[in-house]
């Protein structure tokens, strides 16, 4: 069967068939009426998203539900939904207008029908809401959104899901709403992964995207850093000094099972490679600090680097070609890529004295690091991979720490002592929109990945 | 034990001597010291002290009084033949966490080397990174952070 002759080829380069290709087994459980959703529609708004250093005017009405005693699921879903979107920072969310309907039963989306003059004079681009009713222990949505300006709807779904787990179904309207205008998964599908402090001790623990359940993933009882995610979060690794050293553990998140890697020296800030079970790491058994990738079963696969001098800190390019480092093999800590296939290794950074810490951005164009400047702040940066286009995103903040960029490369989480202790913050990729994610207690060093 | 105090006295200038004084001991301590020395005789030398020794920031460069405070370590060791040690590597808070790490184990072993050359057993000589996770200060002046630039000694 020739591929390039199967309908099904074309389909599978639009970012809407993927969404639903992974989430297909949801399709069958959920879908109550079927999705009305167009690529074509869907493109369009991907031209809207990324000319957009603005935020696009949302109007966002709270669901409508026939019965009172529905209010406080509807209020809930609202606040869910509203959180979620404002997250995104994509959005400028408008309250809804009078005389939004102009016909039908108010409580069936399938017979409402939109004032599209009410909601353009209030500014909306884009119109999202939709009805709530109970099914015994269950909360369904029927949802719409519509562009306002050709009154067209671009999403028409119902979620289901359990009453006392709101935001599993809220969350999944968001992601579809939001993948609709992006083409891209979105941070409703991701986990963080992150540290935090308790005292003296640091354990690793995980949370949805935007901090909410947290989880406590290891318990050293001492000091457990650096975790990094595995692309689709099955895998985590990270540092743990276990009887007083270090170790580096490669977590099986599905069994729990973790396989610790014992060598002498240090282990230090493990990051996985992208298209590839392997993850790299600094070893210093061979008298020298530097980076080797190691399978998931902990054996070497291979040494990527042969500097005198400190070598740390990985982190590849989305084709898993390039990695960016840490070496201070010319004093004073400084970026470098190396090209995996040749060897070849280059400078990145040219501008600071200290610069640490690389996130290569899933785009494959940028390149976020941290600055130690003279004032003794530390600052994140973004730097073309290319080493052009230098973008300072922090400022006058304090330390400004560990950039994990979100999978859909719109975000970058990090964390910040601008406010005394050390939170973790989000930010839109060019540094916009920097707020706290509110997480009692301290926490530093994010890993933000995937996880359906 | 003797032999070890009159191998450390000479030790500033001839650093393998007291290596090997160091090695025959172990190979054969049954061996009876041939020499009869007379400390009494000599100037009173007082016990070894061991102590950290620290760095400057981003460096595991050993600087003069570095030099002299692990010579001092070294001569512990001699005269403690059977005490192991840890040596963990300190920064201060300046810097990033996983950086940190690499230099603090390489302060760690700057120091480990160093007692090495003057004729101590790697075997007693363990080596860890705490990077700048203890401090010693929790200051954040230079008054801390000069405290916690350190190779911290522990005997086990």
């Amino acid at each position: 069967m020739s591929q390039t002759s199967d309908p099904m080829h074309t389909l599978m380069t639009t970012p809407l068939y993927r969404m639903l290709h992974t989430w297909s087994f949801l399709v069958i459980f959920l879908f109550v009426s079927s999705p009305v959703l167009h690529a074509a529609e869907s493109g369009e708004y991907i031209r809207i998203a990324k000319a957009g250093e603005r935020r696009i005017p949302l109007a966002l009405r709270g669901l409508d539900h026939e019965r009172s005693k529905d209010a406080k699921y509807a209020d809930g879903v609202d606040a869910i939904i509203r959180n979620g979107l404002e997250f995104t920072g994509m959005f400028a969310i408008l309250g809804s207008p009078m005389n939004l309907f102009t016909d039908g039963n108010i409580f069936d989306t399938g017979s409402r029908r939109l004032n599209m003059a009410s909601l353009g004079s209030v500014g909306a681009e884009l119109y999202a809401g939709g009805v709530l009713e109970r099914d015994g222990g269950d909360v369904v949505m029927h949802m719409e959104v519509y562009d306002v300006l050709s009154g067209r709807r671009l999403l028409g779904k119902s979620y289901r899901g359990d009453r006392k787990r709101l935001r599993e179904p809220a969350h999944e309207f968001c992601a579809d709403f939001v993948e609709l205008l992006t083409g891209k998964p979105s941070v409703f599908r991701s986990r963080i992964a992150y540290v935090g402090l308790n005292g003296s001790e640091k354990e690793i623990f995980m949370a949805d995207f935007d901090g909410v359940g947290a989880e406590q993933v290891t318990r050293t009882g001492g000091l457990a850093m650096t975790p990094s995610l595995s692309g689709d979060s099955s895998r985590l690794a990270y540092l743990a000094y276990i009887d007083g050293y270090p170790e580096l553990h490669i977590m099986d998140m599905k069994r729990g099972r973790i396989v610790p890697v014992r060598k002498k020296g240090v282990k230090i800030d493990p990051a996985w490679r992208n298209g590839s079970s392997e993850c790299a790491t600094t070893f210093s058994f061979d008298g020298d600090q530097e980076i080797y990738l190691v399978r998931s079963d902990g054996s070497i696969s291979r040494r990527l680097t042969r500097a005198r001098g400190i070598d740390v800190s990985p982190s590849f390019s989305p084709d898993g070609r390039s990695m960016a480092f840490v070496s201070s093999r010319h004093g004073l800590p400084q970026i470098f890529v190396k090209d995996l296939l040749s060897g070849k290794e280059r400078r990145l950074t040219f501008s600071g004295r200290y610069n640490t810490q690389p996130s290569w951005s899933p785009a494959g164009d940028k390149i976020a690091y941290t600055s130690m400047q003279k004032n003794g702040e530390i600052n994140i940066f973004t730097i073309n991979a290319d080493g052009t286009g230098l973008r300072q995103l922090t400022y006058r903040t304090r330390h400004n720490e560990a950039p994990s960029w979100s999978p859909d490369g719109s975000m970058i989480m990090f964390s910040s002592s601008r406010n005394g202790q050390k939170k973790l913050y989000v930010m839109n990729a060019d540094g916009r929109n920097q707020r706290s994610l509110n997480l009692p207690g301290e926490q530093m060093q994010p890993s933000w990945s995937l996880y359906k | 034990m003797k032999k070890h105090l009159l191998g450390m006295c000479v030790l500033p200038s001839v650093l393998f001597v007291a290596g090997c004084s160091c090695c025959d001991d172990a190979v054969a301590p049954q061996e009876a010291p041939a020499p009869a020395p007379a400390p009494v005789v000599e100037a009173p030398v007082a016990a070894a002290q061991i102590a950290d020794v620290f760095y400057a920031f981003d460096s595991s460069a050993l600087d003069p009084m570095s030099e002299a405070q692990l010579k001092e370590n070294a001569r512990w060791m001699m005269e403690n033949p059977d005490a192991t040690i840890v040596i963990e590597g300190h920064c201060d808070e300046r810097g990033t966490n996983e950086y940190n790490i690499a230099l603090g184990e390489r302060r760690a072993d700057s120091a480990s080397n160093y007692l090495v050359n003057l004729g101590v057993e790697p075997s007693r000589i363990q080596t860890v990174s705490y990077g700048e996770e203890r401090p010693f200060d929790p200051g954040h002046d230079e008054e801390a952070w000069a405290k916690n630039r350190r190779a911290h000694f522990v005997m086990q």
